[in-house]
């Protein structure tokens, strides 16, 4: 794995007007001794709770409440790992999976459209519905909770997965569609021109020239949308019930009370909850940091 | 492990997810899916799903062998349980007979008039009327009213103790308050913290001013509560109860950490099996848990006794406080009352009782005593069952007796008082004034 | 939010006024109408419930007024209101600051400075839930790491049971997980930064710390209001954080708005003064967004469109 986080600049910033020379070197390479002391401080505050997080979990029940909580395990042993995959904890990953995809899936093929028109149309209609979208970031999911239920109920999809994929991916569509209208905007009027003296129709267009440009937007809301499904544990806790339909927070909400004492089980739990997700940011670390970065703009 | 509603841990969750998805539910009802209702020679039962499921349905089994009426068993989930019930029960699809906690569980069903009011059966059928613990039977009541039979195990509050601290320290055994004291200051000067608590929980701080309000007032205090009288708050053995909870913490007798200490975690426990602690006042599962925990704790060091008195309290040092059981109650609109009310007495039978204990727990019909020995742990059983049984009176925990509506507010405000963010004045100023 | 040359192709968008392929405005009304659905049609029942009393069983009946003169009145929700904003504040102090120096140093092309930022990236892999169920275990004041470590580093280990404490330890395990998103923002941001500034800064002969001052913060500007937009929005997510490691306590001294509302709605059944919390909540919410963006242009990109 590279460990070189260079934001590969150019696919991110607009295809059309690539405004900004490449990076000076000499900048960047000028140390700063006060920001570098920090960052030591804020790695320990990182280290030694993911370090304490993996030794614990390796631990006998009750060496982890013995010992000392930062020595490494003397007797390390994958029991109680043993305990969290016997307790049914693929199942949980494969729903939180389903949820995942599904999410960031329903996200693009309703917030795509949303920002084209937002920004390629001026009526009052797409107007209104942008700042609509504005105004949602700041709609805390916790407030509709009481009458969501209500609705999903009503539509008949009380525990369900489906109860989990609508409301969080309609909640991750105000920033879907303000990041993804941010990249639109910056497809240039010259390319549509080309294409419509071409005889493009508006669907061809979106499909060949604002999507592929706007690829490290539509990657951003992947990511983005993929982490609040992925994060996500007010709609599981009250819009499902059953075991067939737990996700993994939920799963590791209960596994807290279920492992009570067994504290080196919960650790287990979320080690293993993080394996997945992990192993996404080993492959795609690149992808995933660009398109985080993206969701503060460009 | 088991995992009741009452076992630790799991409790505090539960409520949560099932309270949640409960108030959602009741909207729900009024689109329930039709159902098979009671009719065509069957029965429903709705039981809280958990280990102990496998005792009813053999029962139920052993019931439908003889029985034209055939019962099924429906096995809800514990943390869907109060959920499901909430919103089969305003549906075409309701149980005939459910599993409850008595008190505050049932009311809402008890003002819509659809439980079966069993006080004339139970007083006209020896079977019935004798066949379980007096104590237990009232603490499920409800205004006096009998709706529900007893059908699991007993879960009494105990004080759990650490045997080779007081042997080290030479101290007996705390019966009165003097003796409290006593052992407070000692084990304070030893490093040791007098009692565990898991205050991060809430409930277990609610066992204490359950204990307390009973032997400094007596159980009529809190049966009036209970009654609906939020006015009951305002009787001076409450304050004396705030103040007295007011005067242990500045005593140290919870050592300093126990806001932060938890129950479900393990936190508290442990501080009792690691000798870091030397009292605990739990539910009689702390006996499991701590077997299953610190087995050879619980073998060698772990002992039990009941809540000492109170210095110039009026309550029977004998009462017990905690979960008395859980109930079958016959929902008013079945078809077949008869079949339900011959259900529900096969719960008396020998053959049931020797289930739950087989199971581990212990049953509270009248007729236990003789089958303990063949629990799995004899010794613990037998006190257990014996303190109940001598009980005059078993108060249902307050957070089951009272609505949520009550309950919560009163968690909220007792662990304030713990947490020393209200005043015992000012305590049972919000609790009268809870609506 | 384009905000370095919208001149140049404003002046382009003007001429190609009129011209053909626009897409039908109906694209958009699938999205519409499910964000619709979802958030602004519960929005509005939410709206609606607070004006009436429910318990969950029965139907809502209307009660008028009750629930929000209950509201002004009630000093836990007072409190609650009083805690979130304190929660919000010292969440955007301790992270805005970090994420900001985090931010501007790793955009800096040292191999030293990726390797770190790669380990600085991994809290945000864990989700909510378990990174709140990782600090109850290690801030467990007789078995956690915080005994170990909490006197070394001034830390009473009994530091969940106190009041200003728990709040602290909320904040700080918010800003554990989110400072890796905030951080990146923050770098992203600084790499626009032209280097012409530095460098004709650095010809005037202007220290780093001077630089930093007069070019970094204010360049950054814009990248600052959207991470506090999020960041303001974000620490209501702390909900799940109270809910796992405090349950609102010691006493309700964390019991911030959002937790008041589930316990009020899903603990004590009262559902519609639940409704008023949540209501209030989103007032709250938007309006401080709102000012956030007002005074500081988050909406730029409002700006390009008016020019299109």
């Amino acid at each position: 794995m590279s460990t070189d986080t260079r934001p590969a600049a150019p696919q991110h910033a607009s295809p059309a007007a690539p405004r900004r020379p490449a990076p000076a070197r000499r900048r960047r390479r000028r140390g700063n001794p006060l920001a570098g002391l920090g960052s030591l401080v804020w790695l320990v505050l990182v280290l030694v709770p993911l370090y304490t997080l993996v030794s614990a979990s390796l631990m006998r029940q009750d060496e982890a409440l013995n010992g000392d909580p930062l020595a490494f395990p003397t007797d390390p042993t994958l029991d109680n790992y043993g305990t969290v995959l016997d307790s049914g904890f693929l199942a949980l990953l494969g729903n939180t999976a389903i949820v995942a995809v599904a999410t960031v899936a329903l996200v693009l093929v309703l917030s795509v459209p949303v920002a084209y028109v937002a920004v390629r149309t001026r009526s009052r209609l797409s107007s209104l519905a942008f700042r609509t979208f504005l105004l949602g970031v700041a709609i805390p999911a916790q407030a509709v909770i009481v009458p969501l239920y209500l609705l999903i109920g009503k539509m008949g999809l009380y525990d369900t997965l489906y109860a989990i994929i609508l409301p969080t991916a309609a909640f991750s569509m105000p920033v879907a569609v303000l990041v993804l209208s941010g990249t639109m905007r910056d497809v240039s009027e010259e390319m549509y021109e080309a294409m419509s003296l071409d005889g493009a129709s508006p669907f061809r267009m979106l499909w060949q020239l604002a999507v592929p440009l706007s690829k490290a937007g539509i990657s951003t809301v992947a990511i983005f949308s993929a982490l609040q499904a992925w994060n996500g544990f007010l709609f599981p806790l009250i819009l499902t019930q059953s075991e067939e339909n737990r996700v993994l927070t939920l799963g590791l909400f209960n596994f807290m009370s279920q492992f009570g004492v067994n504290i080196p089980a919960v650790l287990a739990a979320i080690v293993l909850s993080v394996v997945p997700i992990f192993a996404v940011y080993l492959v795609a670390r690149r992808a995933l940091v660009n398109g985080l970065m993206g969701v503060g703009g460009k | 492990m088991r995992s009741g509603i009452f076992t630790p841990g799991t409790r505090g969750t539960r409520w949560v997810a099932a309270g949640a998805a409960m108030a959602m539910a009741g909207l729900l009802a009024g689109c329930g899916s039709g159902g098979s209702g009671g009719g065509g020679g069957s029965i429903t039962a709705y039981v809280y799903g958990d280990d102990a499921v496998k005792v009813q349905q053999a029962a139920v089994d052993s019931f439908n062998k003889t029985s034209d009426v055939k019962v099924k068993l429906v096995s809800v989930p514990g943390t869907d349980y109060v959920n499901k019930l909430r919103s089969s029960m305003g549906s075409p699809s309701a149980p005939d007979i459910f599993f409850n906690w008595g008190g505050g569980s049932i009311k809402p069903y008890v003002d819509s008039k659809d439980l079966v009011d069993l006080t004339s059966t139970v007083k006209n059928d020896a079977t019935l009327k004798d066949g379980f613990l007096p104590s237990i039977m009232t603490a499920g009541s409800l205004d006096g009213k009998i709706y529900g039979v007893p059908m699991r195990g007993m879960q009494p509050v105990m004080l759990f103790y650490n045997k080779s601290l007081f042997a080290e320290h030479k101290l007996q055994v705390p019966k009165t308050w003097e003796d409290l004291q006593k052992a407070i200051t000692t084990f304070k000067a030893a490093g040791i913290i007098p009692f565990a608590l898991g205050g991060a929980d809430k409930w277990p701080e609610l066992m204490w001013m359950e204990y307390l309000l009973d032997r400094i007032g007596g159980p009529e205090v809190f049966r009036k509560i209970q009654n609906g009288d939020t006015d009951g708050w305002g009787d001076p053995a409450v304050l004396k109860t705030a103040q007295t909870v007011k005067e242990l913490i500045d005593d140290g007798a919870f050592g300093k950490n126990f806001n932060s200490v938890d129950y479900g975690n393990g936190g508290a426990p442990t501080l009792l099996n690691k000798g870091k602690a030397a009292m605990h006042l739990m539910g009689s599962w702390e006996y499991s848990t701590q077997l299953g925990k610190a087995p050879e704790f619980a073998e060698k060091d772990l002992g039990w006794t009941a809540f000492p008195t109170v210095a110039g309290g009026v309550g029977d040092p004998a009462n017990v406080v905690g979960n008395p059981t859980n109930y079958w109650s016959v929902n008013a609109r079945t078809k077949h009352k008869d079949t339900a009310i011959a259900f529900l007495k096969t719960m008396a039978s020998k053959t049931y009782a020797q289930a739950v204990v087989d199971n581990g727990d212990i049953p509270t019909t009248s007729n236990a005593a003789s089958l303990l020995s063949s629990s799995p742990n004899p010794e613990f059983a037998n006190a257990q069952y014996q303190m109940v049984q001598e009980a005059p009176s078993f108060t249902l925990s307050w957070d089951q007796a009272l609505e949520a509506q009550y309950a919560t507010p009163m968690l909220t405000e007792i662990s304030k008082l713990f947490a020393g963010t209200t005043t015992p004045e000012k305590f049972v100023e919000a609790m009268k004034a809870t609506r | 939010m384009s905000h370095h040359t919208p001149a140049k192709r404003r002046g382009d968008r003007k001429a190609a006024v009129g011209n053909v392929g626009r897409p039908p405005v109906g694209w958009a009304v699938p999205g519409i109408l499910f964000f619709a659905v979802f958030a602004i049609v519960p929005l509005a029942i939410a709206v609606y419930l607070s004006f009436c009393e429910w318990d969950g069983l029965n139907s809502p009946t209307p009660t008028g007024l009750d629930n929000w003169t209950r509201l002004f009145k009630d000093s836990e929700f007072g409190q609650a209101a009083w805690l979130s904003l304190l929660l919000t504040t010292i969440s955007w102090a301790f992270q805005t600051p970090v994420a900001l120096l985090l931010g501007v140093w790793a955009a800096g092309r040292q191999r030293s400075r990726a390797v770190l930022s790669a380990i600085f990236f991994i809290p945000l892999l864990l989700s909510t839930t378990a990174i709140a169920m990782l600090f109850h275990a290690l801030l467990d004041p007789n078995f956690g790491v915080i005994k170990e470590i909490g006197p070394w580093i001034g830390v009473d280990p009994n530091v969940m049971g106190s009041s200003t404490g728990a709040l602290l330890m909320v904040a700080f395990v918010g800003g554990w997980q989110f400072m890796p998103f905030h951080t990146l923002i923050y770098q992203g941001g600084a790499r626009q930064i032209p280097e012409v500034l530095y460098q004709a800064a650095s010809i005037d002969g202007a220290g780093m710390v001077r630089q930093f001052f007069h070019i970094t913060l204010p360049q950054l500007r814009h990248t600052m209001t959207t991470s506090s937009v999020l960041m303001i929005v974000g620490s209501l997510t702390y909900f799940d954080t109270v809910l796992i490691m405090t349950k609102g306590g010691p006493g309700t001294d964390t019991t911030i708005l959002p937790y008041l509302m589930y316990r009020t709605g899903f603990q004590t059944y009262d559902l519609g003064y639940a409704a008023a919390i949540a209501t209030a909540l989103v007032v709250v919410a938007t309006g401080l967004s709102l000012i956030l963006v007002r005074f500081s242009g988050f909406g730029s990109m409002r700006s390009t469109r008016e020019g299109m």
